[in-house]
Parts: structure tokens; C-alpha cells; sequence
């Protein structure tokens, strides 16, 4: 999949500001980013489900814009708030939408995944007397039914229990494994950083960054933090020397006996940083190693962490 | 074709999910047919047999009123954002629509066949081929009106005006149409503009096809010809429209 300045406006508000980005085939692509960010809208054009203001996109090969149908072929989506009619059942939902999408059996796929997602006993309700929790499921089981190439997953555990969770993160990787590209929208840092092989990060309707949640939180200066508790108090030969190792960021004394360093590739790093301790006859009592965590990422690229940019939204939701 | 029978198949499996208002609307032409159109045919004298005529023009009635619902349907599901389920399906907006168009005449088709069954078999006609022209005109009918009614509900993105729209149109269309009295009755000016409305041809076919007093009718070829032309022209707009005003995220 690749997105050439796609572009989105609702009157004089940009919710999506020339994005461009390749998707690749068979990976799980985490959209990460506060509420208003674009990353509805941004699944929506990509779905054909509204039209682009600028720019476009292909899906398996097919311009969104000119193809749109052959698109939507290659498309499934699952929504951040489910779509079910009142009147029909989890049986129905699913029956039919598997038909529309081409599944093969649909009777027995149907079976299969609502036994899977424990939906089976609420097969027969209608979709008013499910909980949110259960219509979320019903929701994911639409992708996962129909096993297209490209599935999109907007918000997919929200409101969903943490064994449920689990679960359905399980089914997702799946999906990726059996062939599907996977675009998965979240807010949920750990979400994001569990499933996603790569993760872009929206704010304000543009891309900020996208790479590896790996090469992200590497590519912050100093993300990586080792504590390191002394025997004795640290002398300032061995911290002179500890800062001239290349790749150390930065050396701070929280207390005489405990040194905080800040640098890349905390776990590369570690080996050179004792043999040089061992050699001044540094005696150590403890060593903590921290990795930044996408928050830290977020924060990094976007100048804000995302609980805060949540509670106020820049661009309108579509 | 096998996604148009897809959505078909969808829509008619909700109208079952209505029972309450089927019952009600039910009994609500029943009572029309059988107690008012009783009472009101003994004060009409100048027109024979205006009882089987008043009945026609309710089932006609009813089967617009019927139709017209996918519209409301229509505008709910782009209302509480369901429609974009539907746009994001593997399903052309033209099979989308053609579905709903002709789901929405087979619903009111379903609704009012007890009726038009008891009330064919009252009035004693079993001959096939007038049943099956009596029903080739009520459905087309009704699938024009549902063409209509998905036309106004996606090209007015108002709620306030799509109310006021459908409230005028269902006033408005009955008495401004042959479905209660013939043209010969009406004054000019109103009977000039029942000469634009097809549920006065709708009215009129059904009744030829039932051997009523062809002094009354319209011209059936004339009906006939008005209908397909209706028909074609609110589902072709209803396409369109649909593909416009939704695919472009204007109906928020």
C-alpha cells in the first residue's frame, strides 16, 4: 500500500495533511495518535469510504481514487465504534458480511470465529442486548472472518476486558501471518508497541515519524537509562572516563554512590561500560537497565505525551 | 447480481424485525378498507361501485407509504454512521442502491400481499394474468417510490428538511392523485396536477388490470410508459446522488 500526500479538510479544518507512506506487505503497521489526530479519517479514505481532498492512495495496486471498487476488494475494515443494526444478531451480522466479502463456506467460518471470540452463546441476541465489550468483538470478527489482503483494525480491543485483549491480539497476529497487511489504529501505547512491526506517529493530521518501536525509541538521544549503584562513592576519574565512551549521552550523579547514564542501545552498550568499571576497580552493587517506552517516543516527536493530547484534541474527528 | 440479492436478502430479513408496526399498519388498512370505505361508498352515489375503488387506492396508498420507509432507513443508517459499514463493503453504490431500491418494492410488496390476496379474492378475481398485472403495476410502483425515497434522503442531508419533505410528500401526494377519486371529480387546477403524480397512474393501472369502469382510468399504455419512467429516473438519481453526496463524506 502506498499513500502519496493524502490529504483531508473538513471545511477550513486539516485533518490530514499530506501523508505519505508505503505499507508493506505482511506487516503490522501501528497508526499511533491522540484522539483528532487524522487516523480516522486517514482509514476511511483508504477505505473509499470518503474521498480524499488531495492526493491519493493504492491498495494492492489499485488507485483508491480511480478503483475504487477493486480496492475495496482488497479491503477490511474494522470500525473504532461497531456498526450493527440493532435488529440483526451477531449471526446474522456475520453470516452476511462473510457472503458479501466472498468467504468461502461462510456457515462454517461463521461458526468457527464466534466460537473462537466466545461470542457463540450470544449468537442469537440482538445487537442492543450486547454489551459494548461483546459488539466490539462482533466488530473484529468482520476482519477476521473475511481475511483480506489489506484489514484495517481502528481502536480493536477498546472496551474489551484484558483477557479479551489477549485475545484478540493474538487473532491479529494471525491474520498477519496468514498473509494479511495489517493497519492498525490505536491511542494505546502498549498496544501499538506489542503488535506493530513498524509504528507511524500522527499529531495534528501529520506524520511525524515512522519506523521500527525498536529504531524509535533508539532514535531518541539518551532514551536508554542504566543506574548503576556504587559500592563507593564515584570518583571523578571514572566518570570522566565513562563519558568519553562513545555513545554515551550523558552522566548525571544522583547520589555518590549511584550513577544514572544516558545513552543508545543500553544493552550494546552495558559490556564496554563494565569492563571499563572493572578495570578502575569500580566495586558495583547494582545495575537497572530502561528502555524509553513509546509515551517517550510520542513525547519526543510530537512535544506533548499523549494522555495530555488527548484531553485536548486539535483537529476534529471526521 | 448475486451482491444486489445479498442486500435484497438483508433488507427483507429486517422487515420481519418490525412486527409491531407490521401488525399496526395491518390493522390500520383494514380498518380503512372495511369499516370507513364501507360508511363512505353508501354516500357516493354518482359513482358505481366506488367501494372497490376506494379499496384499490388504499392498497396503492399503502404501499407508497410503505416503500417510502427505506428512505427513513436510508437516512438513520447515514445518521448513526452505519453507512459507512455499507461503503466500505466490496459492493458497487449503484448494486447498493439498485438493492435497496428493489428490496424497498419487494418489503411493501410482502407487507400488503394478505391484503391484496383477501381483497382480490373478495371482489372475485382469480384470473391469473389481470393478478399478475395488478402486480407488475404496484410493484413498480413501490420500487419507484423506494428509488425516490433513497433520492431525497441522501440529496437533502437535513434531517429538519428530510421531515418536512416527507411530511409534505405524504400529504400531498394522496390527495393531489386519483388514489381516492377519479379526475373526473377533482377541480381543474387539482386535477391538473394529479396528472403529474404516479400514484395516480399506480392507482389507475391497478384498477385496469382488475376490470374496473374504464371511464375513470387513465390511459393504461400512458400509466404503464409513466411508471417505468419513474422508476428509471428516481433510481438512476438515487445512484448518483448516493454516490456524490455519501462517498464523499457529505452526509456528516
Amino acid at each position: 500500500m502506498r499513500i502519496i500526500g493524502l490529504t483531508k479538510k473538513y471545511g477550513s479544518t486539516l485533518a490530514v495533511d499530506h501523508l505519505n507512506l508505503d505499507v508493506q506487505e505482511g506487516e503490522i503497521l501501528g497508526l499511533l495518535g491522540p484522539n483528532g489526530a487524522g487516523k480516522s479519517s486517514i482509514l476511511m479514505m483508504l477505505s473509499t469510504i470518503i474521498k480524499p481532498t488531495e492526493g491519493t492512495a493504492e491498495v494492492g495496486g489499485y488507485d483508491i481514487r480511480k478503483r475504487p471498487y477493486e480496492a475495496r476488494e482488497m479491503i477490511g475494515i474494522a470500525f473504532q465504534e461497531a456498526k450493527l443494526l440493532w435488529m440483526n444478531t451477531p449471526w446474522e451480522i456475520l453470516n452476511w458480511h462473510a457472503k458479501v466479502c466472498g468467504v468461502k463456506n461462510p456457515r462454517h467460518a461463521v461458526e468457527a470465529i464466534l466460537k473462537e471470540l466466545n461470542l457463540w452463546d450470544a449468537r442469537k441476541k440482538l445487537a442492543n442486548e450486547l454489551s459494548g465489550g461483546m459488539k466490539k468483538r462482533v466488530e473484529v470478527a468482520k476482519v477476521l472472518i473475511q481475511k483480506p489482503k489489506v484489514a484495517i483494525v481502528d481502536e480493536p480491543t477498546a472496551q474489551i476486558d484484558i483477557a479479551g485483549k489477549y485475545q484478540i491480539w493474538e487473532k491479529i497476529r494471525a491474520l498477519r501471518d496468514e498473509g494479511s497487511t495489517i493497519i492498525l489504529a490505536t491511542n494505546e501505547l502498549g498496544e501499538a508497541d506489542r503488535l506493530s512491526d513498524r509504528v507511524a506517529i500522527l499529531y495534528h493530521g501529520r506524520l511525524r515519524v515512522c519506523d521500527t518501536p525498536r529504531n524509535l525509541k533508539d532514535s531518541i538521544p539518551g532514551g536508554d537509562v542504566i543506574d548503576i549503584r556504587l559500592e563507593a562513592p564515584v570518583e571523578n576519574k571514572a566518570v570522566a572516563e565513562l563519558k568519553g565512551i562513545a555513545g554515551i549521552v550523558d552522566l548525571a550523579i544522583v547520589e555518590p554512590t549511584h550513577m544514572r547514564i544516558y545513552l543508545n542501545r543500553a544493552e550494546k552498550m552495558l559490556p564496554k561500560i563494565m569492563q571499563l568499571l572493572s578495570t578502575l576497580g569500580v566495586g558495583i552493587n547494582s545495575i537497572n537497565m530502561k528502555e524509553p517506552s513509546l509515551d517517550d517516543v510520542f513525547f519526543h516527536y510530537a512535544g506533548t505525551v499523549l494522555e495530555e493530547s488527548q484531553a485536548t484534541p486539535s483537529v476534529a474527528s471526521p | 447480481m448475486s451482491k444486489i440479492l445479498l442486500v435484497i436478502e438483508r433488507d427483507l430479513r429486517s422487515l420481519v424485525r418490525h412486527k409491531s408496526i407490521l401488525i399496526m399498519r395491518w390493522f390500520f388498512v383494514i380498518v380503512q378498507i372495511g369499516i370507513f370505505g364501507l360508511a363512505v361508498s353508501r354516500l357516493i352515489v354518482v359513482m358505481p361501485n366506488y367501494y372497490n375503488y376506494y379499496a384499490m387506492g388504499v392498497i396503492v396508498m399503502t404501499m407508497y407509504s410503505v416503500a417510502i420507509f427505506t428512505g427513513y432507513e436510508v437516512y438513520d443508517e447515514a445518521d448513526d454512521g452505519f453507512v459507512e459499514y455499507l461503503l466500505s463493503l466490496p459492493i458497487t453504490r449503484r448494486e447498493l442502491v439498485l438493492g435497496r431500491s428493489l428490496a424497498g418494492g419487494l418489503r411493501s410488496f410482502i407487507f400488503m400481499s394478505p391484503i391484496i390476496a383477501g381483497f382480490l379474492f373478495f371482489i372475485g378475481v382469480l384470473d391469473p394474468l389481470k393478478i399478475l398485472t395488478a402486480l407488475v403495476a404496484l410493484y413498480g410502483f413501490a420500487f419507484g417510490v423506494s428509488g425516490l425515497s433513497i433520492t431525497l434522503a441522501v440529496g437533502l442531508r437535513s434531517g429538519d428538511r428530510f421531515d418536512i419533505i416527507m411530511g409534505a410528500l405524504d400529504a400531498f401526494i394522496v390527495r393531489l392523485s386519483t388514489a381516492l377519486y377519479p379526475q373526473a371529480f377533482m377541480p381543474g387546477p387539482i386535477a391538473a396536477l394529479s396528472t403529474f403524480n404516479p400514484l395516480s397512474y399506480a392507482s389507475d393501472l391497478f384498477r385496469w388490470s382488475l376490470n374496473f369502469n374504464i371511464k375513470y382510468l387513465a390511459n393504461p399504455a400512458v400509466a404503464l410508459i409513466v411508471l417505468v419512467i419513474f422508476l428509471m429516473t428516481f433510481n438512476f438519481a438515487g445512484v448518483m446522488i448516493y454516490e456524490r453526496n455519501l462517498e464523499g463524506g457529505n452526509w456528516r
